[in-house]
């Protein structure tokens, strides 16, 4: 049973992988970490040459901090599921990234999505 | 779980890979086409017809992300993307430059992933600005989805991709001798066979790229394609490159590399290039992220 399970998560997990793309490298972002941001959105831009998701982060000390996160192009996002209305401004969104080496808040969305304490599982 | 729920299980899983994925808003419109996976055990089709390449056809989203896919820009094991080298030392499979070649491909500072990779906001690639790439660029990278149109004198191209189309004379008329060089340059075509499609391309401008690793070429560049239909939801295509100036000898960029054929009723999404969203997406991602500021 667990390896017929097993067969059918590797088929399914075959059928929805998609290869990156993007008209950049990723060599300015730290691929090696996942960094977790929390907030709320304050901008989608669903967009060419990426969608991007703006989120404010409040900081322990009462300050808020804008990031601003990209995915890919609109075309390859909708083959993972998004459409343009995936995020709206007021969202909570809890998002994994990979951040940018230089620390400035900027990043590239990779993991795990959760939008108002729902998990968004993309197709991958 | 009962052996029928596991083969029907199965079946739903199958069909949802070889079923173009469609959005969710409206199946009639943005169709996204299967991903690599689904074809790895694909049987072909029934024949395919004789002259003829008029259809829809998909090549799996990225190629050539790292260079053209017979000749990444990437050191063995597929490693050194993440850029920071004058030039190709090193990589797996080296292209033949000649000295004039490697001069030419250093002044090229690419943002693709590769052993060249700059950051965004420090290359002068073509598509790191939403300059027209040209032909065999948009090829070798953004090939994606295209859209063949057959008349008795052409074969027309659309590309989603920049808005881009191609015009292929099949009319019997020669390349000019002379001629003003265009971003897609001037491409005649020829069935030498009743499967077997060559294109001939010349007149392209010299200084858009080939790739997306920042390949040079130059006036005397011919581009050769081959567009072999094996079935009828395939074509093998092959690109060769011949440019005595860079490259010392000709070689094949791609090499059989499949394209599937799609539904008839498959709607291609666009993908544009705004330079005004361009410029935005900098200044808003490209320009914070750079690694050296220093060096801007």
């Amino acid at each position: 049973m667990a390896k017929t399970f097993a067969t059918v998560a590797l088929i399914g997990a075959l059928a929805f992988s998609a290869p990156l793309f993007a008209h950049h490298g990723a060599a300015s972002f730290d691929t090696e970490k996942m960094t977790t941001v929390t907030g709320t959105v304050t901008e989608y831009v669903w967009t060419n040459p990426h969608v991007l998701v703006k989120v404010d982060v409040k900081n322990a000390n009462g300050t808020v901090q804008p990031w601003v996160l990209e995915a890919w192009n609109p075309v390859t996002q909708t083959g993972r599921g998004w459409t343009k209305n995936t995020f709206k401004p007021g969202d909570e969104v809890s998002l994994e990234i990979n951040a940018a080496k230089n620390g400035q808040p900027v990043g590239e969305i990779r993991g795990k999505i959760v939008i108002n304490g729902n998990e968004f599982k993309q197709r991958q | 779980m009962s052996k029928r729920s596991v083969v029907l299980l199965v079946a739903v899983v199958m069909a949802g890979m070889f079923s173009p994925r469609l959005n969710a808003q409206d199946e009639k419109w943005n169709n996204i086409p299967p991903t690599r996976a689904a074809y790895r055990d694909k049987k072909p089709s029934g024949p395919a017809p004789r002259r003829d390449m008029s259809g829809i056809w998909d090549a799996v989203q990225t190629l050539g992300t790292s260079g053209a896919t017979e000749y990444p820009a990437l050191l063995p094991g597929r490693r050194g993307a993440e850029g920071g080298r004058e030039d190709e030392t090193g990589v797996e499979r080296p292209l033949p430059y000649t000295p004039a070649g490697l001069e030419a491909l250093k002044k090229n500072k690419p943002s693709g992933p590769g052993v060249r990779q700059v950051d965004s906001v420090l290359t002068n690639d073509p598509a790191g600005h939403c300059d027209p790439l040209g032909f065999p660029y948009m090829f070798l990278w953004e090939l994606r989805t295209l859209n063949v149109v057959q008349t008795p004198k052409q074969v027309i191209i659309l590309q989603p991709f920049y808005g881009n189309y191609r015009v292929i004379w099949t009319d019997g008329r020669q390349a000019p001798k002379d001629p003003d060089p265009r971003y897609n340059g001037y491409s005649v075509g020829k069935w030498m066979d009743d499967f077997t499609f060559v294109v001939e391309t010349t007149g392209l401008l010299p200084k858009t790229w080939l790739d997306h690793a920042g390949r040079p070429h130059s006036d005397q560049l011919v581009v050769e394609e081959t567009y072999h239909r094996v079935a009828g939801d395939t074509i093998e295509y092959t690109m060769k490159i011949t440019d005595p100036k860079m490259y010392t000898q000709p070689w094949l960029a791609l090499n059989k590399l499949p394209l599937h054929l799609m539904p008839a009723d498959f709607d291609i999404p666009e993908l544009q290039c705004s330079p005004s969203e361009f410029a935005e997406y900098n200044n808003q991602v490209a320009s914070p992220v750079l690694r050296d500021p220093s060096k801007k």
